[in-house]
C-alpha cells in the first residue's frame, strides 16, 4: 500500500511513455496517424485515475498528454519514419489490445514494446528475393517474355539491394527514388543491349514497381478520410515527390540514352 | 490467358506482402486480395477499354476485400490493402510519360500523364469509398 502511494506520481508518467512509445513505433514502421492516435489514447484510458487523454499524432511527430489528479502530463517526440514494416503494425496492435484488457504490468508492458521492435520477420535478402519476384511477375503481367521475366528479375535485385543499402545511410526518399529509378533504367537497357531481355519498356515499368508509393497514397486516402487532413496532406505530397523522383531517375537515363551518351 | 494473369497477379502481390514484410500468417491473404484486385482490372479494361474507371473498380474491390479481411482476422486493414494495391499504381503510364517527354512529343505526354494522375485518382477515391462504406457500417452495427 505504501509503495503504491509512492508510486502515485511515477506511475502516469511511466503509462503515457509506453503510450507514445506504442504510437512511435507504429508511427515509424508505417501505420496511419489516426491509428497511432487511437492507440495512444485507448492505452492512456485504459488504467484508473486518468481523467482525461488526448493525442494528436502527425507523420513527423507526437503529442500526447494525460490529466491525473488534475494535474496535467504532456509529453512531445520527433518521430523519423524509415521503413515499411506491416508485421510490427500488426504486433503492436495486438499488444496494445492485451494490455487494455488485461491487468499488465506498465514495466512488462515496455520490456513487451522493445521487444516488438526488435522483431525482423523476414531478413533483408528475403525481402529482396521476393521483392524482386513480385516485380518480375509484374513483367509477365504486361506482357513480357521469359527473356524479359529474367532480366526484369536480375534488374530489381539489384535495385532492391542498392536501395536497403542507401537506407541504412538515411538518404533522403527523393534521391533514394531518383538514384534506385535511373539505376534501374540503366540496368534495363544494358539487359536488353546484352541481349538478354527482348522489350525495354516492360522491363523498366517492372523494376520501378518495387518504388512506387503504394503506402503513401493507401495511407494518405485513409487519413484523409478519418478526419487527419495535415497527415493526409503530407503524404500525398510524399507520394506525389516519389512518383516525381521515379519518373525524373527514368527521364535522366532515356535522355541520355536517346542523345546517344549511353550506348 | 485469364488464369494466367491470376496466377501471376497472385504471386505479384505475395511477393510485394513479403517485401512490405506483412505477418507470416497473411502473405495468402494478401496475395488472394491482390489477385481478386488485378482480375477485377483485367476483366474491366477488356470490356469498357479503359484504364481509370477498372483501376476505380479494381481499387474499390480491394479496399472492400481488405476492409472484411482485417475485421475477420482482427488485422490492420492495410496489412490486406498494400500489396494489392500496388500493382494498381499508374508506374506504366509514369514511363511512358517520361518517354514521349524525353522523345519530345508533347501532345503524347500530356495525354498519358493525365490518364496517369487519373488512375492515382482513381485508386484514391477507390480506397475512400470502400473505407467509408466500412466505417458507416461498423457506425451502424455499433449503435444497433
Amino acid at each position: 500500500m505504501v509503495q503504491n502511494l509512492q508510486n502515485n506520481e511515477i506511475q502516469p508518467k511511466k503509462l503515457l511513455l509506453l503510450a507514445i512509445l506504442a504510437g512511435r513505433t507504429m508511427l515509424k514502421n508505417g501505420a496511419e496517424t489516426y491509428r497511432a492516435e487511437d492507440t495512444i489514447e485507448r492505452i492512456c484510458k485504459s488504467r484508473k485515475g486518468i481523467q482525461h487523454a488526448d493525442a494528436f499524432v502527425t507523420p513527423t511527430g507526437i503529442f500526447a498528454s494525460l490529466e491525473y489528479n488534475g494535474e496535467m502530463i504532456t509529453y512531445f517526440i520527433r518521430v523519423k519514419s524509415s521503413k515499411i514494416d506491416l508485421n510490427i503494425i500488426s504486433l503492436v496492435n495486438e499488444f496494445s489490445r492485451q494490455f487494455v484488457n488485461s491487468n499488465m504490468s506498465i514495466d512488462e508492458g515496455l520490456k513487451r514494446l522493445k521487444h516488438i521492435n526488435k522483431i525482423n520477420n523476414y531478413k533483408t535478402i528475403t525481402r529482396s528475393l521476393f521483392g524482386s519476384l513480385a516485380c518480375a511477375f509484374f513483367s509477365l503481367l504486361f506482357g513480357g517474355t521469359l527473356m524479359d521475366f529474367i532480366s526484369s528479375y536480375m534488374v530489381s535485385l539489384i535495385v532492391l539491394i542498392l536501395i536497403n543499402k542507401l537506407t541504412e545511410y538515411k538518404i533522403t526518399f527523393f534521391l533514394n527514388k531518383f538514384i534506385g529509378a535511373a539505376l534501374a533504367s540503366i540496368l534495363s537497357i544494358l539487359s536488353v543491349r546484352l541481349g538478354i531481355g527482348k522489350n525495354m519498356d516492360t522491363i523498366i515499368i517492372a523494376s520501378i514497381m518495387s518504388l512506387v508509393p503504394g503506402v503513401a497514397i493507401t495511407n494518405a486516402m485513409r487519413d484523409t478520410i478519418s478526419g487527419d487532413f495535415l497527415s493526409g496532406l503530407s503524404r500525398t505530397l510524399e507520394a506525389i515527390f516519389s512518383a516525381l523522383a521515379i519518373a525524373f531517375g527514368v527521364g535522366v537515363v532515356l535522355n541520355m540514352y536517346f542523345k546517344g551518351v549511353i550506348r | 490467358m485469364m488464369l494466367k494473369q491470376m496466377i501471376f497477379a497472385f504471386i505479384s502481390s505475395m511477393g510485394f506482402a513479403i517485401l512490405y514484410s506483412i505477418p507470416k500468417d497473411s502473405i495468402l491473404r494478401s496475395g488472394f486480395v491482390g489477385a481478386m484486385g488485378w482480375m477485377v482490372y483485367y476483366k474491366f479494361s477488356h470490356i469498357l477499354n479503359d484504364n481509370i474507371i477498372s483501376t476505380f473498380f479494381a481499387a474499390v474491390t480491394v479496399g472492400v476485400l481488405g476492409e472484411l479481411f482485417a475485421r475477420y482476422y482482427k488485422k490492420p486493414a492495410t496489412i490486406f490493402m498494400i500489396p494489392g494495391i500496388i500493382p494498381l499504381v499508374p508506374g506504366a503510364g509514369m514511363y511512358y510519360t517520361m518517354l514521349s517527354l524525353v522523345e519530345k512529343d508533347f501532345n503524347m505526354a500530356a495525354n498519358k500523364g493525365t490518364e496517369a494522375f487519373f488512375v492515382a485518382a482513381a485508386i484514391s477515391i477507390g480506397l475512400i469509398i470502400s473505407t467509408t462504406l466500412s466505417r458507416s457500417i461498423k457506425r451502424v452495427k455499433n449503435k444497433g
